[in-house]
C-alpha cells in the first residue's frame, strides 16, 4: 500500500502491490483452461497403439488454445471502475498481471510437453511458437476489449472471439496462408514465418493498448453518458 | 379500510388471468434480439450466408451444374458449425447474464418462476434455427432447379443443419444451469469436440459410434442412388430431435422446474434420444446389401434403356433424363469417325460400385463386350471429356478391355475423336490427364480403366488439336482405315495426317 498512497509521484511496484495483483488474477478461469489442456493431451494415453504425431500436434494446439481461452480472462478486474484512479499506472498492473501468470504458463507448457510421448512430439520450438502466439493473441485481444469498453469483467466476450477466431483460422484461412500444417509440410518453415508475425502483432497491439487512455473513446460504450465510472 | 381492501382486490386479479407463457414468449424475442448484438454470433452469420451465396453463385467446377439432389442435401450440413459454437457461447453468457450483473436475487421477487426464463432462453435460439433451415432450403432449391440435377434429397438430411444449431443453444443453457461460470463454455466446446474424436477413433468408427455426432460426413465423393446410399438419415434426425429436447429439458429441470410435466419430459427425450441412437446403429440391412450387390454386378436389371439415334443409353431410374446428355457427347464423337465405327451402334451403360456404400471409392472393371461403353453416376467438368475419352477408345479398338490397352499411333485417333469436337480441346486434353500437362506421357482417365499417353502421341495430339478442325476432320476421315489399323505407329500416323513426326517408337513396338 506504501507505494500507491503517499506521495504524488508515482512509485514502481511494491511488494504489497505485487500480492495484492496476485490475488486479483482470476486463477479459476486459468486453472480450468490449463486443467482442460493437460486433460487434452492426456486422453491418447487412454487407447492403445502407438501415438500418431499428426493427432499429438494438433492436441498440442488444442491444449494452447484451451490455455489461452482461459488468459482472455486475466485482465477482468470487477473492481475496474474503483481502480482507474490509482497512481499506479494501468500498463504497470497488467504487466504484474502477466508477470503472475508468466512462471504458470512456463510450467504448464512444459508439463504438456511432458505428456506427448517423445516419438510422436513435433518440433519443440516450433510449436512453442505458436502457443505463445496464440496466448499473446488472447492477452492482445483481452487488453483491446479493456481499451475500448467500459466493461470492468470483458473476459466472456473475449474468450468467445478467441475461440471463433480459431474455428475461422482454420476454416477459412486459404492455402497458401495456412497456419495449421504438419511438420513434413513444405509449408512448414513459411507458416511459422506466419505464427511470428502474429506474435509481434499481438505483442503489438498489446502494447498500445497497455495504457490508460487520457479520454475514453465512444466505441463500443456500453454505459450512457452519466454512467462513465468517475462521474457521479 | 381493511374490508374494503379485501372487497375490491379480488376482482382486479380475476379480471386479467396470468398468462405465464406469454411473458416466457415476450422474453424469448427479447433475448434472440439481444443474441444478435454478440459478435461471434454476428460474424458467424454474416461468414455462414456469405460462404452460402459464394457457393452458389460461382461455379466452380463443371460438375456444379449437374448436382445429385441426395448428395446436396448432406452437404448443407456441414455448413452451420461455426454458427452453433457461436450461439453455444453466446447464449451461455446470455442465460449467466443475471448471474454475472448480480440480478438473480431481483428475479425472485417477479411473478415468472426463474425455470421459465431458462425456457425462454432455449427458445430465444429458435429463430436461429429456423434461418438455417431457410438458407438450408435455399440452398437445396438452388441446386434443384438446375436443368442438370438429377435424384432425390432427403427432408432428414435437410433437418440436421437446422437440428444442430438448435442442440448447440440448447447445450448452452444447459452449461450456464449445470456450470454456472461464464469460462466454462467455450472450454467445454473444446472438450466435447476433442472427444467426439477420440471415441470415433477409440473405437475405429464403429457404426454406433459414428453417428453419435451430430453431423455425419462420409469418406467417398462417388454418387450413388438414393437407395443405395444407407444411412440412416431418419433414425438420426429423431436422435438429434431427441437430444435438442434433453438437453433443453435438463436445463429446466436444473433451473428449477421441477414439475412433473418437466420429469416427464425428460423421461420422453431420454427415450427418443436412445431409440434413435440404436436404431441408427444398426448398419447395413441384409436386403441393402443384396440391393447394392444386385446394382452392381447385374445393372441390366434395374435400368431402362433409352434409344437416342443409332444408340441405346441404360440408365438407373434416378438419371434417365440425363442420357440425352451423353448422347450428344457420342454424336460428337461419332461425328469425327469414319467407315463403321461412324455409325457404329453403341450401347452406353450406367455402371458403378456400390458394394461397399459410401464408406471408400472404388474402380470398376472394363466392359469387355464389343461396343458397350460405361458412363459414371456424376457428369459435367472433367466427367465430359473421361467418358469421350471411353466412346472413342471402344469406336477404335472394338470394346473397352482392349481400349485401355492401347499403345500405338491409334492412341492418337482416340485422343482426336474425344476432343476434336468439344468447345475447348486444349483445356479438356490438361484435365482429362491425370497431370494436368500438355506434354510428355500421361494417363489419361476415363470412367473404368485409364488410358496412356506417350509423349511422342502428346506432342501429336496437341498439334492436331491446335490446327483448324475441319482440315483435320477431312484428313482423318480420308484415312480411317490406316488411322485405325492395329499397329500403326505413332509417327505413320503424324505422316498421314500431316503432323511432325515425334522421334522415339511406341512403347509397345519396344
Amino acid at each position: 500500500m506504501k507505494g500507491v498512497e503517499g506521495d504524488r509521484r508515482v512509485r514502481g511496484v511494491s511488494g504489497a502491490l505485487v500480492w495484492s495483483v496476485g490475488r486479483t488474477v482470476p486463477w479459476r478461469a486459468l486453472g480450468a483452461g490449463a486443467v482442460v489442456g493437460l486433460l487434452l493431451v492426456w486422453l491418447p494415453r487412454l487407447g492403445d497403439g502407438p501415438p500418431d504425431p499428426w493427432l499429438a500436434l494438433n492436441l498440442l494446439r488444442g491444449a494452447a488454445l484451451a490455455f489461452a481461452l482461459g488468459l482472455a480472462f486475466l485482465l477482468d478486474d470487477p473492481a475496474r471502475h474503483l481502480t482507474v484512479p490509482v497512481t499506479t499506472r494501468r500498463w504497470v498492473r497488467t504487466g504484474l498481471r502477466v508477470a503472475w501468470v508468466a512462471p504458470v504458463a512456463v510450467l504448464w507448457w512444459t508439463a504438456v510437453l511432458a505428456l506427448i510421448p517423445e516419438q510422436a512430439r513435433p518440433p519443440v520450438g516450433a510449436v512453442t511458437l505458436e502457443a505463445g502466439a496464440t496466448a499473446a493473441l488472447a492477452l492482445a485481444a483481452a487488453a483491446t476489449a479493456v481499451r475500448l469498453a467500459d466493461e470492468p469483467e470483458p473476459g466472456p466476450s473475449v474468450a468467445a472471439s478467441v475461440l471463433t477466431t480459431a474455428i475461422l483460422a482454420g476454416l477459412l484461412l486459404p492455402h497458401r496462408w495456412s497456419l495449421f500444417v504438419s511438420p513434413d509440410d513444405p509449408r512448414w518453415e513459411a507458416a511459422h514465418e506466419r505464427w511470428a508475425v502474429v506474435l509481434a502483432a499481438a505483442v503489438l497491439v498489446w502494447g498500445v493498448c497497455g495504457p490508460e487512455p487520457l479520454r475514453r473513446g465512444h466505441l463500443l460504450r456500453r454505459h450512457p453518458r452519466g454512467a462513465v465510472p468517475g462521474s457521479p | 379500510m381493511n374490508t374494503v381492501m379485501e372487497a375490491t382486490a379480488p376482482p382486479v386479479v380475476h379480471s386479467e388471468p396470468r398468462r405465464p407463457w406469454a411473458a416466457v414468449f415476450a422474453l424469448a424475442r427479447f433475448e434472440a434480439r439481444d443474441l444478435l448484438r454478440y459478435i461471434p454470433v454476428l460474424v458467424a452469420l454474416v461468414v455462414y450466408i456469405g460462404y452460402i451465396l459464394w457457393g452458389l453463385l460461382s461455379e466452380r467446377e463443371g460438375m456444379d451444374a449437374f448436382p445429385a439432389l441426395q448428395d446436396v442435401d448432406r452437404g448443407t450440413q456441414s455448413a452451420p458449425f461455426l454458427l452453433g459454437i457461436a450461439l453455444l457461447v453466446c447464449v451461455n453468457r446470455a442465460a449467466l447474464r443475471s448471474r454475472r450483473r448480480g440480478t438473480d436475487r431481483h428475479f425472485d421477487v417477479l411473478v415468472m418462476e426463474p425455470w421459465r426464463r431458462t425456457v425462454a432462453h432455449v427458445l430465444s435460439v429458435v429463430p436461429f434455427a429456423v434461418l438455417t433451415a431457410l438458407v438450408v432450403l435455399g440452398e437445396f432449391t438452388w441446386e434443384a432447379l438446375k436443368p442438370g440435377a438429377v435424384g432425390h434429397g432427403s427432408v432428414a438430411e435437410l433437418a440436421v443443419g437446422p437440428l444442430y444449431v438448435m442442440l448447440c443453444g440448447a447445450l448452452g443453457v444447459l452449461f450456464a444451469r449445470l456450470v454456472p461460470t461464464v469460462f466454462a463454455a467455450p472450454l467445454l466446446v473444446l472438450g466435447l469436440f476433442t472427444l467426439s474424436v477420440f471415441v470415433s477413433a477409440g473405437t475405429s468408427d464403429a457404426e454406433w459410434s459414428r453417428w453419435l455426432s451430430p453431423v455425419v460426413g462420409e469418406n467417398s465423393t462417388e454418387t450413388l442412388p438414393s437407395d443405395l446410399i444407407g444411412r440412416p438419415a431418419a433414425w438420426h434426425a429423431l436422435y438429434l430431435v431427441g437430444l435438442v429436447l434433453l438437453a433443453a429439458t435438463v436445463a429446466v429441470l436444473a433451473g428449477g422446474g421441477r414439475t412433473w410435466h418437466v420429469k416427464a419430459g425428460v423421461a420422453g427425450a431420454l427415450a427418443l434420444t436412445l431409440t434413435g441412437a440404436v436404431a441408427q446403429s444398426g448398419g447395413v440391412s441384409p436386403e441393402l446389401t443384396a440391393a447394392r450387390e444386385r446394382a452392381t454386378a447385374t445393372p441390366e436389371k434395374e435400368q431402362s434403356c433409352i434409344r437416342h439415334g443409332a444408340s441405346t443409353y441404360c440408365a438407373f431410374p434416378e438419371w434417365t433424363g440425363r442420357t440425352g446428355t451423353w448422347a450428344g457427347v457420342v454424336d460428337r464423337v461419332q461425328a469425327l469417325a469414319a467407315g463403321s465405327a461412324a455409325k457404329e451402334q453403341l450401347l452406353v451403360r450406367q455402371r458403378f460400385d456400390a458394394t461397399y456404400g459410401l464408406t471408400g471409392d472404388t474402380t470398376i472393371a472394363p466392359l469387355t463386350a464389343p461396343h458397350q461403353v460405361t458412363v459414371g453416376t456424376r457428369w459435367g467438368g472433367n466427367r465430359v471429356p473421361e467418358f469421350a475419352a471411353a466412346v472413342a477408345s471402344v469406336l477404335v479398338a472394338g470394346d473397352e478391355a482392349k481400349g485401355g490397352e492401347l499403345c500405338d499411333g491409334r492412341m492418337v485417333t482416340v485422343m482426336w475423336l474425344a476432343l476434336g469436337g468439344a468447345a475447348d480441346p486444349i483445356g479438356d486434353l490438361k484435365n482429362v490427364r491425370l497431370d494436368d500437362s500438355l506434354s510428355g506421357s500421361a494417363i489419361v482417365l476415363a470412367p473404368t480403366n485409364p488410358l496412356s499417353m506417350s509423349a511422342g502421341q502428346t506432342s501429336v495430339t496437341v498439334e492436331l488439336l491446335k490446327r483448324p478442325r475441319a482440315e483435320v476432320t477431312a484428313a482423318v476421315k480420308e484415312h480411317w482405315g490406316e488411322l485405325t489399323a492395329p499397329g500403326v505407329s505413332t509417327a505413320q500416323v503424324a505422316r498421314v495426317l500431316g503432323a511432325e513426326a515425334p522421334k522415339g517408337a511406341d512403347e509397345c513396338e519396344a
